[in-house]
């Protein structure tokens, strides 16, 4: 029989908030164990919650972004569970009135996951086990998270990895979180189920915590369809369980025994008042979203006649998007830029976060008057490509680096010239090239290059060189 | 109605081992107080909203940094601690 995967995620992303959700303490990545905490964080009685504003709006920007209806209303709630990463022995989170709820995440087959809810709460602390004891730091215990729950809409592992890429993607792009999967400030935790294909019922779930990296979740994911298949091929069923997926061996394990039965006793938390979101906050906040990537990856192929494959690499990283555009303002064919950022530039940048950061020594406008250059007629490719390098090395302009008479390139006798030259410099490449060796030429055009200072046309000293050997 | 079960559940969520001999007593007290909180249930609340009762809504801080607490302060209450840690025994 054929068996179909379905599966749904909880994705909790770290807000970028400089402060925890409920008291002023920063949520600096790192530092000394529990040094950015305060009575509040650390639960101390008599403490009173302040809820972060800031958190409300990234909040609603998340689920705008999704396509989530925002509620008017909403309330925190305790989540109560006894374990030392939290203090309180609490987690303040929301229950039944979440901020956003019925949204969607559009994949490229055209299917949508749709998302049940957001809802804002407080990270734990961080523990670390040994020899019997646990150490706590709560340092990241009331950083602000939002949890993003979506219906068991995904089919393939394929359709995972593009749901959980496209919520970095959009998370990054509105500024709400860095999404840095190894620093855990996107954690995913994956359910799934089997059913025969094409049944509508849902099978018995297990749920995988904590997952990440996307390479790792699709690992597990694939692992533990087989593990479901083989169950309930073998006659078993499967077991509603939490599991623990180890990259090592790359298997899953139970996470926990039968006294961590979930009962969180949910009520609402006397301690922070209701949250009223008014529509003209909503519509404010509506107005001042970025282009989200997808709608941009559209337009630039669309209108810009940017080719699929360079258009996603632009839209990719926000920075790179905007850079993009700042730099074909003014200019005839979007390509151009589009052809030096993904060309010369990109060979710069030599990961993910290096191109996340996009720091590199040449403007948008300074790239931009170099394309407005060549458009004129002004200045030749090859010139551009290579100043563009000196460009990139020292951050200096293009004509700092080039002079209007190196600008003007060569007349025809000063190129032709230059190739009479060569060839008398390089009697063996000449010998080499009239005895068939086509490669040979490349040596002479390289002596143009060099004696010409950049200042020829490769293309045509090319041509003019093949006439004179002729 | 509180039973022995529910208290046996209670104590395991909130990581408490009840001897056998004190069940029949905790079940009883347990009882009496929910007994007693029973009393808001027959409150008339048709025409009343519980759901804001303070009549606040909105109350925020803004995201402004505020200094933390140095961590000898922080850890000054722990029972015990190591290297700036909380240290407690390991829970299953």
């Amino acid at each position: 029989m054929n068996y179909e995967l379905v599966s749904g995620f909880e994705t909790h992303v770290e807000l970028s908030t400089k402060t925890k959700i409920f008291c002023g303490c920063t949520t600096q990545f790192g530092g000394d164990p529990n040094t950015h905490c305060c009575p509040i964080c650390i639960g101390l009685p008599g403490t009173l919650p302040k809820l972060n504003e800031q958190v409300v709006h990234y909040a609603i920007m998340a689920g705008l972004a999704t396509n989530c209806e925002i509620a008017n209303v909403a309330k925190m709630d305790r989540k109560n569970y006894c374990y030392p990463d939290l203090p309180k022995a609490y987690q303040i989170s929301q229950f039944d009135m979440p901020l956003c709820k019925n949204g969607y995440v559009e994949l490229s087959n055209g299917r949508k996951i749709r998302i049940l809810r957001i809802h804002i709460e407080e990270d734990a602390g961080k523990l670390i086990h040994q020899q019997g004891n646990t150490y706590i730091d709560y340092n990241r215990g009331g950083v602000p998270l939002i949890e993003i729950v979506s219906e068991p809409d995904i089919r393939t592992v394929e359709e995972a990895k593009e749901y959980v890429e496209k919520l970095q993607l959009i998370m990054r792009y509105i500024g709400v979180s860095d999404c840095k999967m190894q620093e855990g400030s996107m954690r995913c935790d994956v359910n799934i189920s089997v059913r025969p294909k094409g049944s509508e019922e849902l099978g018995t779930r297990t749920e995988i915590k904590n997952m990440n990296s996307i390479t790792f979740i699709a690992k597990a994911m694939e692992y533990e369809f087989e593990r479901q298949v083989s169950v309930v091929e073998s006659g078993g069923k499967v077991v509603q369980e939490t599991l623990r997926y180890d990259e090592a061996s790359d298997t899953t394990s139970s996470m926990r025994g039968k006294e961590d039965a979930h009962d969180y006793r949910y009520f609402r938390e006397p301690d922070l008042v209701t949250i009223n979101v008014l529509d003209s906050l909503i519509e404010e906040i509506r107005e001042s979203l970025p282009e989200l990537p997808f709608v941009k990856l559209q337009r630039y192929i669309d209108e810009l006649g940017i080719p699929e494959t360079d258009a996603q690499l632009l839209t990719k990283y926000r920075k790179i998007a905007e850079y993009f555009e700042d730099s074909i303002k003014g200019t005839q064919n979007p390509r151009t830029a589009a052809n030096f950022i993904l060309g010369q530039i990109f060979k710069r940048l030599e990961n993910e976060s290096a191109k996340e950061e996009f720091d590199i020594k040449t403007t948008a406008d300074q790239l931009r008057e170099m394309i407005l250059l060549i458009e004129s007629g002004k200045v030749k490719m090859n010139l551009a490509k290579s100043t563009l390098e000196k460009m990139l090395d020292t951050g200096k302009a293009f004509g700092e680096l080039v002079s209007e008479s190196d600008m003007a390139g060569l007349s025809d006798e000063a190129l032709i010239e230059l190739c009479k030259q060569a060839v008398s410099e390089n009697p063996n490449a000449v010998a080499d090239y009239k005895a068939g060796k086509e490669k040979a030429l490349k040596s002479i055009l390289g002596t143009v290059m060099k004696n010409s200072r950049g200042k020829a046309d490769a293309n045509m000293a090319e041509a003019k060189l093949k006439e004179l050997l002729s | 109605m509180i039973t022995r079960e529910d208290i046996l559940n209670i104590a395991l969520l909130a990581k408490l081992d009840v001897a056998e001999d004190e069940l029949d007593n905790l079940t009883k007290e347990m009882s009496a107080v929910v007994a007693f909180a029973d009393a808001v249930n027959e409150a008339d609340i048709k025409t009343e909203s519980f759901d804001n009762v303070n009549n606040l809504a909105n109350v925020f801080r803004s995201d402004e940094v505020q200094p933390s607490l140095p961590n000898e302060e922080i850890i000054k209450n722990a029972l015990d601690s190591d290297d700036g840690y909380f240290v407690v025994k390991k829970r299953a």
